[in-house]
């Protein structure tokens, strides 16, 4: 349990990083540095900890620099089309030129929302007892339950 | 009259309509500042300027080579001196200003108080800093409260960012200062609740310090 919890701290913390390159960018657009240094932060405490992103936030981060994806702030939208019927939107950093080509596909369904996906992750409480429907019940009781296990990760 | 159609605010209608709503004067124009300044793209390397004063420019016509096909359309990443060149995390100094960070202090102030559920006063204060020792400090005001250098002390400000040695504050004067880490104790201040952090067993790299143990009773020496 106390691995469930130690991920949350993680989830949050990686929930907090991205808003405050939202606010850093929002409140100047022009530093980028600063915006760019927090989301690099999320991402090796992603990658340390293997916690998996969701979609929605990997598609805002630039893979080369790290910089944060904000149409006409830090990067272009464009349409491209290949054939006459398969198009794409082509998402480009300003800043180091690397571009991101998604397929414009309506019936397209991520991974994270098929059922498979959600059954994957019933299947593993079977082994552990680190299940994902869980922390809806232990979190009433979090703030009693999570003083022993601060004392037995001290030991 | 054309620049009146251009700042003119979206109507009423069609803000419920789009989602969208039209920002303040100084915001719009930030944005606007901006987004020509990057839609203008200008690179280091076709910087001609630059080119005249730093290099000796042969006259003679060489073909240029042809790049070698990459196999996959992957994107590297960047290596360490094209990370240099780019001066990938420095914070400009026209961007230092102390007033543009407020809103950060405020966000991460919720975060905190949301990562203690609630930060009560009866809440147990070493329960606290469990937790703590696992949260992102960027956006705190901290204070230096005890160094070994005498100078560092009392300096307040922003915390910007955290890097393996050294932490980057940014004080009511909008000066940028540079503290390390070693050898000197913070204070991070929430809603009344002080508490301090050795810098010396917090040497690591933000993003290192989630993954890793403390050790509960550690040696203070300073």
């Amino acid at each position: 349990m106390a691995g469930q919890l130690k991920d949350k701290e993680a989830y949050q913390r990686l929930n907090y990083l991205y808003q405050a390159a939202h606010c850093v960018l929002s409140q100047n657009p022009e530093n980028v540095e600063l915006a760019r240094f927090y989301c690099f932060t999320q991402k090796t405490i992603a990658r340390r900890l293997v916690l998996r992103q969701d979609p929605s936030v990997k598609r805002t981060l630039c893979k080369k620099c790290c910089s944060l994806l904000i149409p006409g702030v830090t990067a272009t939208t464009r349409q491209r089309r290949k054939n006459r019927k398969t198009r794409f939107t082509v998402v480009k950093c300003l800043l180091c030129g690397q571009s991101k080509t998604l397929l414009n596909n309506p019936d397209y369904c991520l991974w994270v929302d098929r059922p498979e996906a959600q059954l994957q992750q019933q299947k593993q409480p079977d082994r552990g007892p680190s299940v994902k429907n869980q922390p809806k019940d232990s979190d009433p009781d979090k703030s009693a339950s999570s003083t022993p296990s601060t004392s037995t990760a001290g030991t | 009259m054309e620049e009146a159609l251009v700042r003119a605010t979206i109507p009423q209608d069609l803000v419920k309509a789009l989602g969208v709503e039209s920002q303040t004067r100084s915001k719009a124009d930030a944005f606007t500042q901006a987004f020509l300044k990057n839609s203008i793209q200008q690179h280091s390397r076709h910087n001609l300027k630059n080119m005249l004063t730093h290099k000796a420019v042969i006259l003679g016509y060489t073909r240029p080579k042809k790049e070698k096909k990459r196999s996959s359309k992957k994107a590297k990443g960047l290596n360490a001196r094209q990370k240099r060149a780019m001066k990938i995390f420095d914070i400009k100094p026209e961007h230092q200003k102390y007033e543009l960070f407020l809103p950060l202090h405020d966000l991460w102030r919720q975060y905190i108080i949301d990562l203690c559920n609630g930060l009560k006063p009866s809440c147990n204060p070493q329960f606290v800093q469990q937790k703590l020792l696992k949260a992102d400090f960027h956006g705190a005001i901290i204070t230096v409260v005890r160094s070994k250098c005498p100078s560092y002390v009392g300096t307040t400000g922003i915390l910007v960012q955290e890097f393996k040695h050294v932490f980057k504050i940014i004080s009511k004067e909008d000066k940028l200062k540079v503290i390390p880490k070693r050898n000197s104790v913070f204070s991070v201040e929430i809603n009344g609740f002080v508490s301090h952090i050795y810098g010396s067993k917090f040497e690591q790299r933000a993003s290192e310090r989630s993954a890793k143990k403390f050790k509960v009773r550690g040696t203070i020496d300073l």
